[in-house]
């Protein structure tokens, strides 16, 4: 008698604690139900990218279902970054679900606490549909997820793997095989490079801050495979580093077309989709166009390989995007309801069936129906999953994740104008060193 | 200027407004109040929240230090803003003398009266008045180097195509390039003003002394004009310094760092890498670089109307 | 002699007038190409046959019509208040020979726009008015009256006081002077200024960038949006950019005559 007093007291106690918009348990845990928060609104602040407009153009479906209004809108990466990153600061943020780049802002939103942590709420069965499944979740995107100190401030979206995209006829062409190393594709793009014709071997990002992360898919391939140690020191002027800078260097001044050094993921996407380059690095998820008839010269044309391997390792670039809810939200459970809606498994499978990513969900790849009717062959998901096996984050975990793509994306910029790597890596490293240091003291 | 008093007639009329008009003159401050008022507001309050960050290390995310003069101190060891000084210099110095020649060239055209004069003149100020952001975007994907329609351009005439903002060497010249289709225009309207302005008696006075056209250029047009030139030459000055949109369009400062200007460098700073306190003294050390080269030229026009 | 003179300076009229012309029309061109045609090599001139998909995305992705709403109050705005406040000013510094307060409004023009933005930003939280398009009115006073008061000034200085002074002698305060005297001789130079003053506020980007919510957007920040992940769709993109811009080249258009008028009425006055 008196435990179950204690217990209705515990719980009452808890009920008052919590959030206004949880209503008071007595004994029994309250039914899920989806038209909970009926006519409440919630405010989303999504990146530019194909998932978000899924997201946005299935919206409706969200609001048949809960009664919740959705304001959810898309800003272009970059500005999205600054912007919540100001409004967060400001301490009044004006969304209560934001989408986070893992591999830029994981460690600044973990340290800040802006979001939070949403073990709680999978947990609460009142608040979390019965057929959510968190174990459908792989377990690399939830690793991504977490913070070091074992709160999960977001619930992994999709992630982005890097992956070979090559031109099955300009390589046919020629004869030539699918590299499976880094040697291999350099021979290859070498043959394959005829200036005269407008025609080039190979097309990757030589933006500054862009470029890092092909400059990573080499470095992953190596003995040390990372760019900071686990006690936060640089190894970014090591012999192996170098040598992924060469490698950069030798294919994008070889074997890319001029002004590749300007280009972004878009530029590169143009120049593949245009026909004129015959293999391209970059993420999985701007696959989309390329299956487009009305956009794409290369529709129907287009191989799907893992990356090559590099000389101690054989690994892909892994990147992740993540939905938070703001700890400031007085939204939450309307936030928290968009959220497990925004990543359900018909959602995730629309992600996978538009290429238009690799969905944190493990279930819509073993789903064969979706597959065989996207416009998508059999070789893209099989790549997806072979990636999924191979990956490893692609940028480190600190806070200036920004100021260290700019860094160093200028020394590789600089490195396609000519420069030495082994200068400019070590010039980059100094530069950048006190800079880490300064964030890791932590102020 | 001041040339009310020049249109008034008579003497003892002129001393009699002029008394009169000293007294008016502390009243006729309450016209300017309400602007003043406005400006200071929406100005000062900023500035001073400015200087109270250049003080401190201040990171969006983290917390607040005071530093003193710290911030000022590694500025000017920082060699990656030294250089976007130089940059900023270049690329002013390039994107004030060509619209200046072109925009003057252009006035001294369209003073003359020619058929179709007012639709030419119409297209020929509507590069000021498009929107930068839109343009920009256009631009940049006229710049492509496989794909942009201005290497088509120059392979038709010959010419090899060019890296265009691809390239860290061409990068600046090829902003430039927009900043003058952009602005030439407004240099153009400045100017033409003072064209038409200018009293047609010593011309005449020229031509009965058999001067050639040149000759009047230079020594009656040019002079009369230079107040007006010195104008344009302020307001270009200051807009170039202050650059940023198309810039951050096309390149956001790259390729690698070749084209960042002193407001790249300062978005990135505040913006990108959220070193608020860092990015204040920057805006501080930049406005009084803007200020002094405002006043140097300033000073220039005072001398030249006092001539 | 006359003819070759006569080719030369039309030949010097085409070049003047020929890139302004060439980059619309391009823009042009681009927004109304399929995207395979715009990406085509070597390029597509003249769209066969022109698209009109271009400028339906363009309305369908975003809110365009209300971005452009919201541009529309902003620039209105922020020009009205600037002529209420600058045109007075403008007299009374032009009366008073006061470029030392002119200097101080010099000072808005010549601040980066970005050191304004982040303490208004927190400024604007503060006070819990993000999310409304008052805080961009605001914010865009800056630009708009330093042009007001700038352009008032150069006229005010250029008109001859007699008119004024007649009055003055008649009785009138100075109050009376300015409105039934020189405010209504000042029309050209104040349509010059509520020109000019509306395009620089139309045209603005970096306010709005960091202070507009997703309803408050305005056009130069949503055409820069338009950036989106899958690819540059070259075609949109200059739909959108022309749409944006369509409204102040139609105004300079439009207005061309008063603007030229006013610069040039201006000038012979003064100097």
């Amino acid at each position: 008698m008196s435990e179950i007093t204690r217990r209705t007291a515990l719980r009452a106690a808890a009920g008052i604690l919590a959030v206004p918009a949880l209503v008071e348990r007595v004994g029994a845990q309250q039914a899920f139900d989806w038209k909970r928060f009926k006519g409440e609104k919630v405010e989303a602040s999504l990146t530019a990218n194909p998932r978000s407009s899924l997201l946005i153009k299935h919206q409706q479906e969200f609001e048949d279902l809960t009664g919740i209004r959705v304001g959810a809108e898309q800003i272009p990466e970059q500005q999205h970054r600054q912007k919540f990153a100001i409004e967060f600061a400001s301490g009044r943020p004006s969304f209560d679900v934001v989408g986070i780049s893992l591999h830029v802002n994981k460690r600044q939103v973990g340290r800040a606490k802006w979001c939070v942590d949403i073990k709680p709420l999978i947990q609460d069965a009142s608040l979390t549909a019965p057929d959510f499944d968190f174990a459908d979740f792989g377990k690399g995107a939830v690793a991504y997820s977490t913070q070091a100190d074992g709160r999960m401030d977001t619930l992994p979206e999709f992630t982005d793997y890097f992956i070979l995209y090559y031109n099955k006829d300009l390589l046919a062409a020629k004869n030539v095989a699918v590299p499976k190393t880094f040697e291999e594709l350099y021979t290859a793009a070498k043959a394959l490079t005829d200036p005269s014709k407008q025609q080039y071997g190979f097309v990757g990002r030589g933006l500054r801050n862009a470029n890092v992360v092909l400059w990573t898919s080499f470095l992953l391939g190596t003995q040390q495979r990372d760019t900071v140690s686990p006690d936060m020191k640089l190894l970014t002027d090591t012999p192996d580093a170098i040598w992924a800078g060469q490698m950069y260097q030798k294919l994008m001044r070889d074997c890319a077309p001029p002004g590749s050094i300007g280009f972004n993921w878009n530029e590169c996407q143009t120049t593949f989709m245009q026909g004129r380059a015959a293999f391209w690095i970059d993420g999985v998820g701007f696959a989309a166009p390329l299956e487009d008839k009305t956009r794409s010269r290369v529709a129907g044309k287009v191989g799907y390989a893992v990356v090559p391997a590099g000389p101690a390792h054989h690994h892909c670039c892994l990147f992740g995007t993540g939905l938070g809810i703001s700890e400031q939200s007085r939204n939450r459970g309307p936030a928290w309801y968009y959220v497990q809606w925004a990543v359900n498994k018909t959602n995730q499978l629309r992600f996978l069936t538009s290429g238009a990513g690799a969905p944190a969900r493990s279930s819509p790849f073993r789903n064969e129906e979706a597959i065989k009717a996207s416009s998508f062959p059999r070789e893209f998901f099989d790549t997806l999953v072979e990636s999924a096996n191979i990956a490893r984050p692609g940028l480190p975990e600190i806070v200036p994740v920004t100021e260290f793509r700019d860094t160093i994306g200028t020394a590789l910029t600089n490195m396609v104008g000519g420069a030495d790597p082994a200068a400019e890596l070590k010039r980059a490293t100094e530069a950048f060193r006190p800079v880490l240091e300064q964030s890791e003291r932590g102020t | 200027m001041d040339n009310s008093a020049a249109a008034l007639p008579g003497g003892t009329a002129v001393a009699a407004g002029g008394g009169r008009r000293r007294n008016y003159a502390r009243r006729y401050g309450w016209f300017i109040v309400p602007a003043g008022a406005v400006v200071l507001a929406v100005i000062l309050f900023p500035w001073a929240f400015t200087l109270f960050m250049s003080a401190h290390d201040w990171k969006i995310g983290g917390g607040r230090v005071y530093v003193g003069f710290e911030n000022y101190r590694k500025l000017f060891t920082d060699e990656r803003f030294l250089w976007s000084v130089v940059r900023t210099l270049y690329y002013t110095v390039l994107a004030v003398i060509l619209p200046m020649i072109f925009g003057t060239v252009a006035a001294l055209v369209f003073h003359r009266r020619f058929p179709l004069r007012g639709l030419a003149r119409t297209v020929f100020i509507l590069p000021m008045m498009a929107t930068p952001v839109a343009v920009a975007l256009v631009w940049t994907m006229m710049f492509h180097p496989q794909l942009g329609v201005l290497n088509w351009l120059l392979t038709q005439v010959g010419l090899p195509p060019s890296m265009w903002v691809y390239d860290a060497r061409t990068v600046i010249p090829t902003l430039v390039i927009v900043e003058v289709w952009h602005w030439t225009p407004l240099v153009m309207l400045i100017v033409l003003g003072g064209l038409a302005s200018l009293p047609v008696d010593p011309y005449e006075a020229a031509k009965i002394d058999g001067a050639s056209a040149w000759q009047a250029f230079r020594h009656i047009t040019l002079p009369l004009l230079m107040p007006f030139i010195v104008v344009a030459l302020i307001i270009r000055t200051i807009d170039a310094l202050k650059a940023f949109d198309t810039i951050y369009v096309i390149t956001q400062g790259g390729p690698g760092t070749s084209s960042e200007t002193i407001n790249i460098f300062l978005y990135l700073q505040g913006f990108a890498y959220y070193n608020m306190g860092y990015a204040s003294a920057v805006v501080v050390v930049f406005f009084a670089l803007i200020v002094s080269l405002a006043a140097l030229l300033l000073w220039t026009r005072n001398r030249v109307k006092d001539a | 002699m006359r003819l070759l003179e006569r080719v030369g300076f039309a030949l010097a009229v085409l070049v003047l007038v020929s890139p302004a012309a060439l980059v619309f029309l391009w823009m042009l061109s681009l927004s109304l190409k399929t995207e395979l045609d715009n990406t085509a090599w070597p390029p597509v001139f003249i769209p066969n046959p022109p698209v009109w998909d271009n400028f339906a995305a363009v309305f369908a992705r975003n809110d365009f019509l209300l971005y452009t709403w919201n541009s529309i109050i902003v620039s209105f705005s922020a020009t009205a208040l600037a002529i209420l406040i600058g045109v007075p000013a403008g007299y009374g510094i032009a009366k008073m020979r006061a470029t030392r307060a002119a200097m101080v409004i010099l000072i808005a023009r010549i601040t980066p726009g970005l050191s304004y933005l982040i303490p208004l930003f927190l400024l604007f939280q503060w006070l819990g008015l993000t999310g409304t398009l008052t805080p961009i009115v605001i914010t865009h006073l800056v630009i708009t009256v330093p042009i007001v008061v700038w352009v008032m000034i150069s006229f005010f200085e250029g008109l001859p006081g007699e008119l004024e002074e007649a009055a003055l002698v008649d009785g009138a305060t100075i109050w009376q002077a300015f409105r039934h005297v020189a405010f209504p001789l000042a029309r050209p130079g104040i349509t010059v200024a509520t020109i000019l003053s509306f395009i620089f506020s139309w045209n603005n980007f970096i306010f709005a960038v960091v202070l507009a919510g997703r309803e408050t957007r305005t056009l130069p920040v949503a055409v820069n949006n338009m950036l989106t992940f899958e690819q540059i769709s070259w075609g949109p993109l200059a739909a959108a950019a022309l749409l944006v811009t369509l409204p102040v080249l139609l105004l300079t258009l439009l207005a061309q005559k008063q603007i030229i008028a006013g610069l040039t009425t201006g000038g012979v006055k003064g100097g």
